[in-house]
């Protein structure tokens, strides 16, 4: 419609034009629609597993590794609630009041025990390179979504702020995972390692029975969460890495654990491979789950956005300008517990309790509690 | 020294921070004490050779009282279905109000208060009137229900049973005018402030007075940042990726944030090192849920649901996040009746902190200085009445000490009667100078809530004098069980701490210096220098 033109002409052409938009405005709806469509259905897609995974359901879980034995008591042993409340550690019945059941006051060496939990963990995995970080606790729901969470499911995990599109975060791989979001980060910055104290709140819808008694099962608690990006190619060995992290300190605290390759129908969506350690909890008197090791590959990152550049030149002789970037891709994602400090304290209060009813503090642990070396029984 | 004893031989080079330069192994090994990484010194009284005995010798003491009598009263089951019906009632002490009612009045005028005295006062009177009346009825009838009891004429008998059913239903009628009364009155009368210390100044925020001035403002010789900069410069916080993560358009206001590196080093290390001066001091350290009942909320004085509300909800519960662990800690007794002995109960509790801070804005709230979210340890304190002043002096002087330790300038300010929150009979503000704005801010607040929130929370004491008379056996010699006084004091407000910090420790090069207390709760951490890239 740019050059001379009989009106007739132009006219022809003003009415094709109109049809053509007309047309177009349809077809551009008809295809929103649909890509909203598929990415509702697409999204449902979990993401590959690691050829080494076993296939099926919990029960065909591989035991990677197993450390330590459980220890032989030569008197009748307690569990940590009964600890905890000999020991003046924590009250579950105020909580119970003031907040609802699944809630809890820790107490005296109880608190000295979680800051030296936390504090001995930052430090261990500083050591290892980590990024010490602490994170907002609240988040958009989006965020969560695109991490590999349902927010608003039935039975959802996530507590929701009223009046408001945002949730409490059930684990600091949220946040961590958002601080990236819609990027294309220089490869140079990979890997990215992060440990990220936060508290963890979680609804624990649909948890019932005396398996989530006392510390075992609560709605909030506090976490140290490792949180790796890296180049696809390298995730698998940030995968044996973290894991050999969690086992190095686990061991250090003297504790009995198997680590477990954890079978296909056991991961979530976002997992390619997942480790669990379980620790033997003697007063439960069995293995309870005390930390996880998750390999996302790039199932978040696709969703959070996040991309490097790789920077290895073309085979030509360097030009200027974009021709001679490599086209950014995506990163992968690996989040795991370094520490959750609820199921730790069940662990040492469990496995060092005394016949006089103390519980000793393992080593490591003491120059983060002023030297404390025993929680014992407060004289009356 | 007893320290020594407990540390291991790691040193500070072995604590990469992942763009830090590597420190020379040399300067830390000429060093005589070497300090692992964030080491927890609970127990800098083992240096001068006490024993390592109980380490809680002043719990002790607290435990080793009789048992709290725990009377767990269940709320009385509401009736009907009132939308305005409160949850929970608040043990006002209405008589007191009435005969005091001057008092009362200048009170709520001094604090520009929206109380409805003479609404309070007349509901009051015709409820004690209506509950004459319902008395006077219930007499009625059971000396009906008791002739009935005896030998009568059929035609007697037959007159009682329809006066007993007159009598009753007038009595149900009464009965639901009196509930709907007592809610009104509970409504209007839980909107009185609390009454005021005689020294607080009457007045608006302008009329605070200083009670102590300590310190001085730096003098630098350079052109000083302030404390998003230096946090920018020295990677330390991150506000732009929260803004992100909470999809806040404007950037440079959002009040989420990720500290990172030594800014989580200091935040461990002040929450350490706090925890640990307290607790030297009898107070019992706790942690604390975060979610609690609305009930919970109103009850320590606080509206979670009223507009501009700093309390956040969860979404279809009655439950919200605390803006204070003030909140749980009072929640822990409520409803209770403690033995005088256990008195006083001394709290330092460390928890988030998670407040809405809607209708706050500008350019006082950048950064660091008003945040969503923060850590915070918190002190508090429940006492015999007579006590309460003493305690809230004790507080004070014990927040005074912390702040002067670290160096910091700063006044303390006897709170004017405009400002005092409703619950505060009076209340202390310490505010720090902060270079880099330019101005003091507000780093703690210390407040004797008198028995404002035990009579709401339910927190009664058994004053255990023995009667004048020879102890006889039964309840006859137990004095009646008295509301306790509460109070509040913050010891740590973390962000507010770190643009102190910040703010009045930069160097010309830089970098931060690390106070000396704090150093041995940060692995000996001296300073916080730029990353050399």
């Amino acid at each position: 419609m740019k050059g001379k033109l009989e009106p007739s002409e132009r006219q022809r052409l003003i009415e094709e034009g109109k049809n053509l938009k007309e047309g177009l405005a349809t077809l551009e709806e008809d295809l929103l629609k649909l890509t909203d469509e598929l990415q509702q259905e697409a999204q449902g897609i979990p993401n590959m597993t690691h050829p080494d995974v076993p296939i099926g359901g919990e029960d065909c879980s591989v035991i990677r590794k197993k450390v330590g034995s459980p220890p032989q008591f030569g008197f009748q042993i307690k569990d940590h609630l009964q600890l905890g409340k000999e020991l003046d550690l924590f009250d579950f019945d105020a909580a119970a009041e003031v907040s609802g059941s699944k809630f809890y006051y820790l107490k005296n060496e109880a608190v000295m025990l979680e800051m030296g939990l936390i504090n001995w963990t930052l430090s261990e995995v500083m050591k290892k390179g980590f990024i010490p970080l602490t994170t907002p606790e609240i988040v958009r729901s989006s965020v969560v979504e695109k991490c590999g969470f349902q927010p608003r499911g039935a039975n959802t995990q996530v507590y929701s702020i009223e009046g408001s599109d945002q949730c409490l975060i059930g684990t600091a791989e949220i946040p961590v995972g958002g601080i990236h979001m819609d990027s294309i980060l220089a490869e140079s910055l990979l890997p990215l390692k992060y440990a990220a104290f936060s508290h963890c709140f979680r609804t624990e819808a649909g948890a019932a029975g005396a398996a989530t008694r006392g510390l075992y099962r609560v709605h909030q608690f506090s976490k140290v969460e490792m949180f790796v990006l890296c180049r696809p190619e390298e995730s698998d060995l940030y995968h044996e890495e973290l894991i050999k992290i969690e086992e190095d300190l686990f061991s250090s605290l003297g504790l009995h654990y198997k680590t477990l390759d954890m079978a296909s129908g056991d991961l979530g969506a976002p997992a390619y491979r997942k480790f669990d350690v379980e620790a033997w909890m003697p007063g439960l008197e069995r293995f309870g789950e005390i930390s996880s090791a998750s390999n996302c590959t790039d199932y978040q990152s696709r969703r959070l956005g996040i991309r490097y550049r790789p920077s290895e030149p073309s085979s030509a002789s360097p030009k200027k300008g974009k021709a001679n970037l490599a086209p950014p891709r995506f990163v992968h994602t690996l989040n795991a517990t370094a520490c959750a400090v609820p199921r730790m304290i069940v662990c040492l209060l469990e496995n060092y309790q005394q016949e006089d009813g103390s519980v000793t503090i393992p080593e490591p642990l003491r120059p983060f509690m002023g030297g404390l070396e025993i929680i014992a029984p407060k004289s009356r | 020294m007893g320290l020594q004893s407990c540390i291991g031989g790691t040193t500070l080079q072995t604590l990469k921070l992942a763009s830090i330069p590597t420190l020379s192994s040399s300067r830390l090994v000429s060093r005589p004490v070497q300090l692992k990484a964030l080491t927890l010194d609970f127990f800098l009284l083992s240096r001068h050779g006490r024993s390592r005995r109980s380490p809680f010798p002043l719990l002790a003491r607290a435990l080793s009282a009789p048992a709290i009598a725990f009377q767990t009263e269940t709320p009385p089951e509401e009736k009907g279905n009132a939308v305005l019906k409160p949850q929970w009632k608040a043990a006002i002490d209405f008589k007191w109000i009435r005969e005091n009612k001057e008092a009362v009045a200048v009170n709520i005028r001094n604090r520009n208060s929206n109380a409805n005295l003479e609404a309070v006062i007349e509901l009051y009177d015709k409820m004690s009137d209506l509950q004459k009346e319902v008395e006077r009825l219930r007499g009625e009838r059971n000396a009906v229900a008791n002739k009935m009891k005896g030998k009568l004429e059929p035609s007697e008998r037959q007159r009682l049973i329809e006066e007993g059913k007159n009598l009753k239903e007038g009595l149900v009628t009464l009965e639901e005018d009196l509930l709907k009364l007592t809610d009104e009155l509970q409504q209007e009368a839980q909107c009185i402030p609390n009454m005021t210390h005689p020294d607080v100044p009457i007045g608006g925020e302008d009329c605070s007075v200083i009670r102590k001035k300590v310190g001085s403002p730096p003098q630098f010789s350079f052109q000083i940042k302030d404390h998003l900069q230096l946090g920018k410069e020295l990677d330390l916080f991150d506000f732009d990726a929260a803004a992100e993560v909470l999809s806040l358009f404007n950037l440079s206001g959002s009040k989420f944030y990720y500290l990172k590196n030594e800014a989580v080093m200091l935040e461990m290390g002040l929450i350490n090192w706090t925890l640990s001066e307290v607790m030297k001091k009898g107070f019992i350290p706790l942690t604390t849920p975060e979610i609690v009942r609305s009930s919970v909320v109103e009850k320590c004085g606080f509206q979670p649901r009223g507009a501009n509300t700093q309390v956040y909800s969860i979404e279809g519960s009655d439950q919200c996040l605390i803006g204070t662990a003030e909140i749980p800690v009072g929640g822990i007794h409520m409803d209770s009746i403690l033995a005088e002995s256990l008195l006083p109960l001394k709290y330092a509790a460390f928890s988030h902190c998670f407040r809405t801070e809607a209708g706050a804005a500008g350019a006082a709230t950048r950064g660091l200085y008003r945040v969503h979210q923060f850590s915070k340890v918190e002190m508090f304190v429940l006492c015999k009445p007579e006590e309460s002043d003493l305690y809230h002096e004790e507080l004070i002087k014990i927040e005074e000490d912390l702040f002067s330790s670290l160096g910091l300038h700063y006044k303390t300010l006897d709170m004017a009667s405009g400002d005092l929150g409703a619950p505060a009979y009076r209340k202390f503000d310490v505010e720090a100078w902060m270079p880099g704005l330019e101005r003091f801010g507000e780093i703690s607040s210390a407040s004797n809530c008198t028995d404002y929130q035990s009579r709401r929370l339910g927190i009664r004491y058994r004053p255990s004098e023995p009667s004048s008379a020879s102890p006889k056996k039964g309840k006859a010699n137990l004095a009646p069980p008295r509301f306790v006084h509460t109070l509040n004091a913050t010891a740590c407000a973390v962000p507010r701490m770190i643009v102190c910090l910040l703010e009045n420790y930069q160097q010309e090069d830089g970098s931060v210096t690390i106070p000396e207390p704090l150093r041995p709760f940060m692995g000996g951490l001296e300073i916080i220098a730029p990353k050399s890239r």
